[in-house]
């Protein structure tokens, strides 16, 4: 029983983790299309900025929303000046951002050097719940993940911006002549995802050491939990996905070693994509 | 006035190949040293480019996976000789490594095109694909070396029981690799000039008008994709043994990054663009890593970014564009 209680806490804490890292992605994905590579890089960007900004005295959660915002800045200029004109080719953007992602990883190392950097955590210690101690930041970013995601659910569906959103995704040719402005949307929606990857390249950046390559071993993982949830499933999919992957990741390192987890995590996403190329949880 | 004809009937673009491939045959002749040790090496960069145009150019496949296939058969030839046999090791494991390369992405290609899977989701699967070589390459130590690699002799080529050809040298190394360099290219030419190629352009293009016209589009993309990692582990195959080393590094994402950006300068279009840009794409990062070891990357970045946006046709397209203004 106990064992079982620790195995499920462990899991939802590294599903929802997981999910922060995957949910800007989702939503840049899910919404308009565009495979963000660049994504692994903006969460990179995300630490770095928060690392800075608790250099020079800014207190940790302020450096982590300057940061996400930083990031979305810089993901609309992007998108402003080049991903916009592309939309309607799938391998062009790939490789722009792509391309982003090797040019903003040269920069890092320029700018911040090569050497790991550790960002301070702001809540160390444990939860004891008698049997089991339950890491208090970890904790706390899980829940802010299930607070981000329900809130961007809140907004999807129960706003007017979620509506219009909704409208574009569904029809775009009869939501601008409706009067939605598209570009602007698609633009909108961009930046959050870039933001939403900055944050959470901040926010986990206490859990990890800090490197200009620290968001490539998300950028997998985040397209196959986006995957194996199901495009466009932005906010049960990206749970759904995340606790596959996650989940089978921790299983599969209890029986052997991480690196072999890593392999098969990587093989049974091979095998869901080809499988349930729409996701394993969503209907058609 | 026979001859004018023929020389008339070249393309362009086989009077470059021309060009490029009489220029690398005749440098040993004029220089000497470090160009003559290190040129091979480039050349299967360019072979490996060679292997990504075929898809990305002619049947508008990207993959993210070509570093894995070279990888596979660089650790390949390593193993083989460091496990000796009975018969000539070089063949073997120049063959073997080809193989398996090739049956690797046999298995991958016919997996995921079969279910014609999304070309976006395949891009993401050769993705996973590097990641896993890469991993398996670090982690299988017994097998592979590990994070330290794996030493690889130079090979020695026999023919019959009595004539031997050591590689040992960088002559003979570099015409060796030269004529496996040319071999393959004229019967990659060959192959993309063929009916398979011309369906293959036709599924790039239009894919629904192909499967239309009763044609089994995911056999010839499984197809092409297989040749095109036979063609990456053959490349890798002679890499291990010129370069004498392998490590999991040749199996890295940035490698297989590194790939398209060189297809990309040198003109996706075009397989001789391709061998070019990987030629002088790779010698440009090992010159700009000497004179300036903190921007080379950088400077390879955006030289990327400026020819997806500007220049589609990279290099090829640019050199074709010109001939015409001026020549005809």
């Amino acid at each position: 029983m106990e064992i079982a209680v620790s195995v499920i806490i462990d899991t939802a804490l590294i599903t929802l983790t997981l999910a922060l890292a995957a949910f800007g992605l989702a939503i840049i994905y899910g919404l308009i299309g565009v495979i963000n590579m660049g994504h692994g890089a903006m969460l990179t960007l995300g630490a770095y900025f928060t690392w800075a900004g608790m250099g020079i005295g800014i207190p940790f959660v302020l450096s982590v929303i300057l940061g996400g915002l930083i990031v979305g800045f810089i993901g609309m200029i992007l998108e402003h000046l080049i991903i916009r004109h592309y939309y309607d080719n799938p391998f062009d953007t790939l490789l722009l951002t792509w391309a982003f992602f090797l040019v903003t990883t040269e920069l890092i190392k320029i700018f911040f050097g090569s050497d790991f950097r550790t960002v301070t955590n702001p809540f160390p210690g444990f939860i004891d719940i008698g049997f089991y101690k339950i890491p208090t930041y970890r904790t706390a970013i899980s829940i802010l993940t299930a607070i981000f995601i329900s809130f961007t659910g809140f907004v999807f569906f129960k706003t007017t911006t979620g509506i219009k959103i909704r409208a574009m995704i569904q029809n775009q040719e009869v939501a601008s002549l409706l009067g939605l402005n598209i570009s602007l949307t698609y633009k909108l929606v961009f930046s959050f995802g870039c933001f939403m990857a900055g944050l959470a390249g901040g926010l986990v950046a206490p859990m990890v050491s800090v490197s200009p390559y620290m968001g490539d071993m998300y950028l997998v993982r985040s397209f196959f939990v986006v995957i194996v949830g199901g495009i466009g499933q932005i906010l049960s999919g990206t749970i759904a996905g995340s606790f596959v992957i996650g989940g089978l990741e921790t299983i599969v390192a209890l029986f052997s070693d991480q690196v072999i987890a890593q392999v098969a995590v990587f093989l049974v996403a091979i095998i869901i994509l080809r499988v349930r190329p729409q996701g394993i949880f969503s209907g058609k | 006035m026979a001859n004018s004809k023929i020389i008339k009937n070249i393309t362009g673009e086989n009077k470059a190949a021309l060009i490029i491939f009489i220029l690398m045959g005749l440098l040993p002749i004029f220089v000497s040293g470090y160009i003559i040790f290190i040129l091979p090496q480039y050349m299967l960069f360019g072979l490996l480019a060679v292997s990504l145009c075929i898809l990305w150019g002619y049947s508008g496949i990207i993959s993210f996976g070509q570093a894995a296939f070279f990888a596979i058969g660089a650790y390949t030839m390593g193993i083989v000789i460091r496990e000796g046999g009975a018969i000539n090791t070089a063949y073997i494991g120049i063959v073997c490594g080809a193989l398996l390369s090739g049956i690797v992405a046999l298995i991958v290609g016919y997996f995921l095109f079969s279910v014609k899977v999304r070309s976006t989701y395949f891009v993401l699967a050769t993705l996973a694909l590097s990641i896993i070589v890469e991993q398996l390459a670090k982690s299988q130590k017994d097998i592979t070396g590990g994070w330290n690699g794996l030493f690889v002799d130079r090979i020695t080529l026999t023919v019959g029981p009595f004539i031997e050809f050591s590689l040992f040298n960088d002559i003979p190394m570099y015409y060796f690799v030269f004529f496996i360099t040319l071999l393959s290219f004229i019967l990659i030419k060959w192959l993309m000039a063929s009916k398979f190629g011309k369906i293959l352009i036709g599924i790039r293009e239009n894919e629904d008008r192909i499967s239309a016209l009763g044609y089994d589009t995911s056999f010839y993309k499984t197809m092409i994709f297989a040749i095109s990692g036979l063609l990456a582990g053959l490349a890798g195959t002679i890499y291990g043994t010129h370069a004498g080393f392998v490590d999991p590094s040749l199996a890295r994402v940035l490698f297989s990054t590194e790939v398209i950006v060189w297809v990309a300068i040198g003109g996706r279009n075009s397989l001789i663009g391709s061998l070019a840009g990987g030629i002088l794409v790779a010698s440009l990062s090992n010159y700009l890593n000497s004179v300036t070891p903190e921007y080379w990357q950088l400077i390879i970045g955006v030289i990327f970014i400026v020819v997806i946006i500007l220049f589609r046709g990279g290099l090829a397209g640019g050199v074709e564009k010109t001939y015409e203004k001026f020549f005809r």
